[in-house]
């Protein structure tokens, strides 16, 4: 086993790059939070008066949405690093960001339907807010399908990288349309709004408790931890190109 | 070991999942003010007398003269089905609407009308098809003294940060108001929203906008008791379709998280073992060179 290792890049030896002591740690603190998170949502907060037990899954989906904008930003931040500097290892963060923002959007985006068949009584309506988070998982979604299809690698980081910081925007817009555009029937979760005659609860007590660690696991612990192992698994997926291409040469 | 490590705490997690499941169940507080049936979910109002039966929601107000009833027909038409449930209400016959008109809501498109009826009964109507059935909210005002319309309009004019265009609108449409007669008036807050408030030389208007579209209440004669009807009323039509016994919905919601955090999670496994396969086959590949 020994000498097989030897054979291979130091990327691609699992005995010689064990996964760090940090990233072992910080996936079982996730995990843990997860679940107590769980608890506190279904377990802790009360049933709202008004919506019933559905009213629980805001200890997700909102979270999810705030968890999906700290990827994309990542994302950002890795395409102007690797403009920058041009080091593979930002742009790894860039597509790890966009993976795990896209499913964390997903997330957002089914919960928030799931939830709005009992309390609109409609799966969708084209509202600004849903319209726009749409939107948003479109755009990332080309993402990935466009870094699929664009061979040479320097040429692709690069458009990749300019790509995934002008998506953001789209971030930006889901995030912010409900002041922009008020005739929206999404509930405004900070302020008063007249959109909270229908579908919204008060923040008491309970729900602040279900809702401040949900929001700081799905703001921090959760991106990161998933996006550090999907940065792991692209190192070593280069370096096993990087070998294929150097096999297949000779 | 990592692997079998995050097995054991996923476990644990869906072991906490069910407990607190149970544990939501038993906090859940029992007798919520709320009509529950299979077809709507209403507001029981406060104040009001309780007249429900097992199919519909009915609420009177004695000293308004005002009756807010919620039930399904059995009919594809709305304006068949409102004008049904008017005669059996009323035992009036019902005329040609004053007022009809159709407003997109987030669940659909309802049918809105106006009935003024004889003894001086004035009937708002809100009616839509659902599942073969038609849904209608009805509210019936019988006061002498006074004649109170409800109507729902999209908003025409999103400049506006209130209702006061829909509500000329409607006291044109409905009282043969001038625009300008109304004044505005001090705006108030009830537990349905805030409402704008116009006021003219025997005529109260009062509007809340939601959404796209705004509720507009319009009280003519003798004035005094449109905040209290107009709320009433409105909470009704804003919180009537929510399902009453939601748990199956939270319970999808759950397993689609759970389905997309496992297939992130799981694409992350596939393609180590991919790559790993790969390598493997690389390695043979060097072995035969060699």
């Amino acid at each position: 086993m020994a000498d097989k290792a030897k054979s291979l890049p130091e990327d691609l030896r699992i005995e010689a790059r064990p996964q760090p002591r940090a990233l072992r740690i910080l996936t079982i603190v996730t995990v843990l939070g997860f679940a107590a998170t769980l608890v506190l949502g279904l377990g802790v907060a009360g049933a709202d008066i008004q919506q019933g037990e559905i009213q629980r899954i805001f200890y997700i989906h909102m979270p999810s949405f705030f968890g999906a904008f700290t990827a994309f930003g990542l994302t950002v931040a890795g395409g102007l690093i690797y403009l920058a500097r041009k080091s593979e290892k930002w742009d790894r963060i860039a597509l790890a960001g966009v993976e795990v923002g896209l499913a964390f959007s997903l997330i957002n985006l089914l919960t928030g339907a799931i939830w709005a068949r009992p309390i609109w009584n409609t799966w969708w309506t084209w509202d600004p807010r849903l319209t726009s988070a749409a939107i948003m998982c479109l755009t990332y979604a080309a993402y990935l399908m466009l870094r699929a299809g664009i061979e040479d690698p320097e040429r692709r980081r690069a458009f990749m990288s300019v790509y995934g910081i002008l998506a953001f925007v789209t971030v930006l817009i889901t995030l912010f349309i409900i002041r922009i555009v008020p005739e929206t029937i999404h509930p405004v979760i900070v302020g008063a709004s007249p959109q909270n005659a229908q579908g919204s609860f008060e923040a008491t007590s309970g729900v602040v408790i279900a809702l401040i660690p949900s929001m700081l696991l799905w703001l921090t612990l959760m991106p990161i931890t998933i996006m550090w192992h999907r940065v792991r698994l692209e190192e070593r997926m280069d370096a096993l190109n990087r070998l294929k291409f150097q096999v297949l040469s000779e | 070991m990592p692997m079998k490590t995050a097995i054991t705490v996923l476990t644990l997690a869906l072991a906490l999942l069910t407990n607190g499941a149970v544990m939501a169940n038993d906090g859940k507080e029992a007798g919520a003010p709320y009509f529950q049936s299979r077809a709507f979910n209403v507001p029981i109002l406060d104040g009001w007398d309780d007249q429900s039966g097992e199919a519909f929601a009915q609420f009177h107000l004695a000293e308004a003269q005002a009756t807010i009833r919620t039930t399904t027909r059995t009919l594809s038409d709305p304006i068949a089905a409102a004008e049904a449930e008017l005669a059996m209400l009323t035992s009036l016959r019902v005329p040609s609407p004053t007022y009809s008109d159709k407003v997109n809501l987030a669940d659909g498109t309802w049918q809105v009308l106006v009935y003024d009826l004889e003894e001086e009964t004035t009937a708002s109507v809100m009616a839509r098809t659902a599942d073969g059935r038609v849904v209608v909210i009805s509210f019936i005002e019988r006061d002498p003294a006074a004649r109170t319309a409800m109507l729902t309009l999209a908003r025409s004019d999103e400049s506006h940060e209130d209702a006061a265009r829909e509500m000329i609108l409607a006291s044109d449409a409905l009282a043969e108001t001038m625009p300008s007669y109304l004044a505005q008036e001090e705006s108030v807050t009830l537990a349905s929203g805030e409402w704008s408030v116009y006021a003219g030389e025997g005529i109260t208007a009062m509007g809340l906008v939601f959404g796209n579209d705004s509720y507009v209440a319009l009280q003519q004669g003798e004035q005094g008791d449109l905040a209290a009807l107009a709320d009433a009323y409105n909470r009704t039509l804003l919180g009537f379709f929510i399902t009453p016994d939601n748990s199956q919905y939270l319970a999808l919601a759950l397993a689609a998280v759970l389905v997309i955090l496992g297939t992130l999670v799981g694409s992350l496994f596939w393609r180590e073992r991919g790559l790993r396969k790969d390598l493997a086959v690389l390695e043979e590949l060097a072995r035969e060179e060699e």
